[in-house]
């Protein structure tokens, strides 16, 4: 059973990078802007999750206000840095969004303190089951649902609602969408909020997971992001979804065979180095 | 219908259009013909709201409509044919549709969809398959469907036969006389103007973005200077 818990492992992990790697497939794919600081609204997701849970004592409650700031950060974000800098070539948004998350790092730093903050009651990561022979604690249950669902409801949100096949038809010609009445502005502010809704839930989860969260949770996830929408071939979401899982499931085996000799955030670039030489169209082939 | 007044546009400092105006009244069709880099596309582009305006004006049924944004000029009826026809190249034929009948409510989606897919079979037949990997006739009716989604009144068609095999442009004619017949007022940008003049009442040539001469079809096809201005631009 021990290959099956590894590749559940992969998989759980796998599915978190999902959710924090879809917000800036979204943003690149609608704006061509690598959205770096969306590491920062992670981040951000975790650290609310920590503070309302531990002011409230309930920690869904703290998901769900999570959730919901970051959303209109991310939102805000847009508003405030990318818009102006829309009219410049993509690098000057890009460079500013490296800025802005560098400076959310100083300020969670200034604000939390350096050395992080833990949940004070938070018995999910202990609690551990064991389902037909898989052990797995009730934070990883959760992951696994809840990316699930969230997944299954882009999805069907995208294909099967008439807002969603418009935020679809924007992302693939935006001039010729407005002529269909459809509003480019405001599916750019869906891009931002559903994309940040999710990076804040992936950042909850971790926090959960870890019973912790510090200034620099964002930096080493902005990398690990950035290496899977590349994989994915850039802008594909179904690209992003596959080089989500096989970066988790990399990691999960590599630790285990190669980990004496690499760390596994290093195993990440290993793995995207590799298949950059032999596949530099990304994972699944070439993007329209 | 539409009115072009002293219209010049561009995209941004760059002026492609320069003093052009004309008259289109309701349920007429103009030809709008010209040498390559005349200005056909741009004026169709301000027409919807897609260019930057340098001066004049732009009505629509007496209403200025000159810097009203895109979104706002669908609402009234002005609908788009584009030039390479600009399919959204990812999503299936019904979901180009979709985007069509955007601002329309799902019942008028509905009949409108029967109606595309009734004068087009073709696209009926190739619902799920993605725009972008259909023939270039296909794609013209997927083009033409989706405008027609909007239920317009004004009916902007830029280049419509061409890279077509001529079985394709018949095809493409006949669905557009018979939406002339429907009462839609139409403005086509054509290469082929043998098949332009024969379709529209009203004809307007332009040369490196003004206009070079304005009448009915018939006074164009008697004019033989006509012909002249196309040859002399090409060789400018
Ligand atoms: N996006 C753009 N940015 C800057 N200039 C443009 C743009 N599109 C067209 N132009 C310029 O505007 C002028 C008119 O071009 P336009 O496309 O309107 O001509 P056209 O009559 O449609 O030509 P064609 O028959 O080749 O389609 C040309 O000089 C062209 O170079
Ligand atoms: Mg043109």
């Amino acid at each position: 059973m021990y290959y099956v818990d590894l590749f559940l492992n992969g998989l759980i992990f796998g599915s978190m990078y999902a959710l924090m790697a879809i917000g800036l497939t979204l943003v690149y794919g609608l704006l061509r802007i690598l959205h770096i600081s969306h590491a920062a609204v992670y981040a951000l997701g975790a650290f609310i999750t920590v503070i309302v849970a531990n002011a409230t004592g309930s920690i869904a409650l703290g998901m769900l206000v999570a959730v919901v700031v970051s959303a209109i950060f991310g939102m805000g974000v847009y508003r405030v840095l990318y818009q102006p800098m829309l009219r410049y070539p993509p690098y000057v948004a890009m460079i500013a969004s490296i800025g802005l998350l560098i400076f959310m790092e100083d300020a969670f730093r200034i604000i939390f303190g350096e050395q992080g903050l833990t949940f004070t009651r938070n018995p999910y990561p202990t609690q551990i089951h064991n389902l037909f022979g898989i052990t797995i604690n009730t934070v990883q249950i959760a992951m696994i649902v809840l990316s699930t669902i969230c997944l299954v409801a882009l999805a069907l949100f995208t294909t099967r609602t008439r807002m969603g096949i418009a935020w679809r038809a924007t992302v693939s010609n935006p001039t010729i969408a407005t002529s269909f009445g459809v509003d480019a502005i405001k599916v750019r502010y869906l891009n931002f909020m559903i994309g940040s809704a999710l990076a804040a839930l992936a950042g909850g989860l971790i926090a959960l997971l870890n019973n912790f969260v510090e200034p620099t949770m964002g930096f080493v996830v902005s990398y690990k992001a950035l290496a899977i929408i590349v994989l994915g071939g850039l802008g594909s979401m179904r690209g992003t979804l596959i080089a989500a899982l096989a970066l988790g499931l990399v990691e999960s085996f590599g630790t285990i065979w190669v980990g004496s000799y690499l760390d596994r955030d290093a195993l990440a670039f290993l793995f995207l180095i590799i298949v950059l030489m032999v596949r530099p169209q990304g994972l699944t082939g070439a993007h329209a | 219908m539409l009115r072009l007044e002293n219209l010049s546009c561009g995209y941004g400092p760059v002026v492609a259009v320069e003093d052009v105006s004309f008259d289109l009244p309701e349920r007429s069709s103009l030809a709008l013909l010209g040498p390559n880099g005349a200005g056909k596309t741009s004026t169709i582009m301000a027409i919807m709201g897609h260019t930057t305006i340098h001066g004049g004006r732009i009505l629509f049924n007496d209403q200025d409509i000159t810097r009203l944004p895109p979104v706002k000029r669908v609402d009234l009826g002005i609908a788009l044919v584009p030039e390479g026809r600009r399919l959204f190249t990812d999503l299936t034929v019904e979901e180009n549709l979709t985007v069509g009948g955007y601002r329309l409510s799902v019942q008028r989606d509905k009949i409108n969809r029967q109606r595309v897919y009734d004068l087009f079979p073709r696209l009926s037949d190739r619902r799920k398959q993605t725009a972008g990997s259909m023939s270039g006739g296909e794609q013209q009716m997927l083009a033409m469907g989706r405008a027609l989604m909007t239920e317009p009144k004004l009916l902007l068609i830029d280049e419509l036969s061409l890279g077509l095999m001529p079985k394709m442009v018949d095809l493409c004619f006949d669905a557009l006389a018979a939406l002339k017949q429907d009462g839609v007022t139409i403005l086509l940008v054509e290469q082929n103007t043998t098949r332009a003049l024969d379709f529209a009442e009203n004809v307007c040539v332009m040369t490196s973005g003004s206009l070079a001469f304005s009448g009915t079809s018939k006074q164009a096809k008697a004019d033989e200077n006509l012909f002249d201005v196309f040859i002399s631009a090409a060789h400018e």
